[in-house]
């Protein structure tokens, strides 16, 4: 049985009857080149876990996590570019939409610190004029074999009006507080639908009330 | 580039993206060529509009036109039917995840020179101005019959074989006259010409039971559409191609399908790079030798500052022109949409009439389609040649996508890609193979 779900914010009702909490959903997409760890950030801060050899990223259509702010529940649709970035072939849809981006370098890495820059032109050209973009300096823990410094990075995100930190999905610095960052400077009165069209779903894939705050 | 794959997918046209979603679902290792800098081919949606009129060598539109980037143009102009086959193929692989659809206000054929609405239960049959009493109460008893039709069950057949006897027999079973025949055709059954009247009734009964079962979904009309435009499909399913590891690659000349021994096909060639595979997925622009020529369609694109008359101002609907009103073989097709799809900034409107060619002269054969709309700000023309493969394939290895036709809907899109991935697999699509890691909450 198809039904035909809205895909616009939703409030949901606690089962247990407690006072309704706004539920805001807003779409964020991964940038950054391969392998400077878009894919091992989300899996961090969606299921806490760290694999030192994570495979390209392969079956996830988007993962969903929820934080709980004062009086919100943001609930985040994370995108990743399932390798389309490797040969510039992302498609439009990929940015359509997006409320929020995080944009990846390594610090390791200056070649990939240039690309970011690059990454956020790309954004400021494709995507929403209102999209909240956060810089994250991935593999701190590595911080020996630094090649990009943290002033520099962060001076460039003060001038472009970007979020930054420097974060390590290894040691889970940074990773919860980067997608917390974001969440609270994120509007949450407006009703954002996106295209205000509706998803054709199964009824068994139709998105319930989530249950965090418990 | 340089690596060994199972398949290469040339061409990012809706069919291409399918199969090669398919192909890496079934656990192919897949690289996906475009020669264009952009996804989907023939399928595209032109934005911003700026590139629309460049295209057609027109002069740069007006203020009038809005914001460039807020346009999304169709170049081939279908609907989704609600219960068909690329909504069963979107819900299967999760592709309708990344998609947002509007349900299409209103469908309208075309009689004597004005528009109805098309009737497609028997409330609407009786309220109809397209048939005398008498016709609507016998029409009103064939709807009955095939809404009452099962396939499993003999007794509502009654007394009638349709896996034999044809469609003109069962419309003369029920009296209907040719005017009735006409929309139930070509409106309902969504037949191009008359060839299905000689055909099992079976199939007749089929299309319009999809028809129904389609409008029953979200109710208006039997069709959605996607907000942004078509041209969201073939990223979607690309999308998913990548998800199961496919590898992309745009604006990239394809120079040469390499062939081996027995003339199958070893790699695929761009400048001094080979990359080498087991069979090739293409559209028919890039195989010009493999291909011929099955006829024309015409496609006239019209952008409108109002909704059509007599469709009460709908912002989105089908029209369709049955052939015998207008004294032609094939049905002429006019469909709308609107910013309110995404896809014209506001207050605008996209009209596409199309029908496949007959004379020499294919911008006067859609005239009746063309004089419904009204005043049109700027109309872009084109004729395309429709292209089928000369072979299926199984020799070189290469299979090869036919050209979109005229038809308003995925149908006949989607079994083109059941059939070629049969074809180059061996076996049918299992969707069982689609295992998206879903969010938390979906678990």
């Amino acid at each position: 049985m198809i039904s035909i779900a809205m895909a616009t914010n939703r409030s949901a009702q606690r089962p247990n009857g407690a006072p309704q909490t706004k539920v805001c959903q807003f779409k964020l997409v991964l940038l950054g080149e391969s392998a400077v760890g878009k894919s091992s950030l989300v899996l961090r801060f969606v299921k806490g876990q760290f694999h030192e050899y994570q495979e390209s990223t392969i079956g996830a259509a988007f993962l969903t996590q929820t934080l709980c702010l004062d009086d919100t529940t943001v609930k985040f649709e994370i995108w990743d570019t399932a390798g389309q970035e490797r040969y510039h072939s992302l498609a439009p849809m990929y940015y359509r939409g997006a409320q929020a981006a995080i944009v990846v370098y390594d610090i390791t890495n200056q070649d990939t610190f240039g690309r970011a820059k690059n990454w956020v032109k790309e954004l400021q050209r494709q995507a929403s004029p209102s999209i909240v973009i956060a810089l994250a300096g991935n593999k701190s823990d590595l911080a020996a074999k630094r090649m990009v410094e943290f002033e520099e990075a962060q001076a460039y995100a003060d001038e472009n009006g970007l979020l930054f930190m420097e974060t390590s999905a290894k040691t889970a610095m940074n990773v919860n507080d980067i997608f917390l960052a974001i969440a609270n400077k994120l509007p949450k009165s407006e009703v954002s639908t996106g295209g205000a069209g509706t998803r054709v779903l199964n009824d068994a894939d139709a998105p319930r009330a989530s249950s965090c705050c418990k | 580039m340089d690596e060994e794959y199972d398949a290469i997918v040339l061409g990012t046209g809706l069919k291409e993206c399918i199969l090669s979603g398919m192909l890496s679902v079934s656990g192919k290792k897949v690289l996906h060529i475009d020669r264009n800098k952009y996804y989907g081919g023939e399928s595209a949606s032109i934005t911003p509009l700026e590139e629309l009129f460049a295209k057609f060598n027109a002069p740069a539109p007006d203020e009038t036109y809005g914001r460039g980037r807020d346009w999304n143009v169709d170049l081939i102009p279908k609907f989704l039917m609600a219960n068909g086959l690329l909504v069963k193929l979107l819900i299967h692989t999760g592709v309708t995840r990344y998609l947002e659809f509007k349900s299409v206000e209103g469908s309208y054929v075309y009689k004597g020179g004005k528009i109805s609405k098309v009737p497609v239960d028997q409330k609407e049959a009786l309220a109809s101005d397209l048939m005398g009493m008498f016709e609507k109460r016998r029409f009103r008893n064939f709807l009955i019959y095939v809404q009452d039709f099962q396939e499993e069950d003999s007794k509502t057949w009654k007394d009638f074989d349709p896996s034999t006897a044809n469609m003109q027999s069962l419309y003369d079973k029920f009296g209907l006259d040719r005017n009735t025949q006409d929309f139930t055709g070509h409106a309902l059954a969504l037949y191009l010409d008359d060839n299905y009247l000689q055909q099992p009734a079976i199939q007749t009964i089929r299309r319009i039971k999809l028809y129904s079962d389609s409008l029953a979904r979200y109710g208006k009309s039997p069709y959605l559409y996607p907000m942004y435009g078509l041209g969201e499909l073939p990223q979607g399913f690309a999308r998913l191609s990548a998800i199961y590891g496919g590898t992309y690659m745009l604006d990239k000349p394809i120079d040469e399908i390499v062939l081996g021994e027995g003339g199958k096909v070893i790699g695929v060639r761009s400048g001094n790079e080979i990359a080498k595979c087991k069979q090739v997925y293409c559209d028919p622009s890039y195989v010009p030798e493999r291909i011929h020529k099955k006829g024309k369609v015409i496609r006239c694109i019209c952008l409108l500052d109002h909704p059509i008359n007599n469709t009460k101002d709908a912002l989105s609907t089908q029209i369709i022109i049955p052939q015998k009103q207008v004294g032609r073989n094939s049905d002429i097709y006019v469909s709308l949409v609107s910013y309110t799809h995404q896809v014209a900034a506001k207050g605008w409107f996209i009209a596409m009439v199309s029908t496949t060619v007959e004379t020499n002269d294919p911008e006067t054969e859609i005239k009746p389609g063309l004089d419904l709309l009204g005043p049109i700000r700027q109309k872009f023309v084109s004729v395309t040649d429709y292209y089928e493969p000369t072979d299926d394939g199984s020799q070189s290895q290469i299979f090869i996508s036919e050209s979109y036709d005229a038809t308003t809907h995925f149908e006949t899109t989607c079994l083109d890609v059941l059939k070629i991935y049969k074809r180059g697999t061996g076996e049918d699509f299992d969707f069982s193979k689609v295992k998206l890691e879903l969010g938390e909450e979906e678990q």
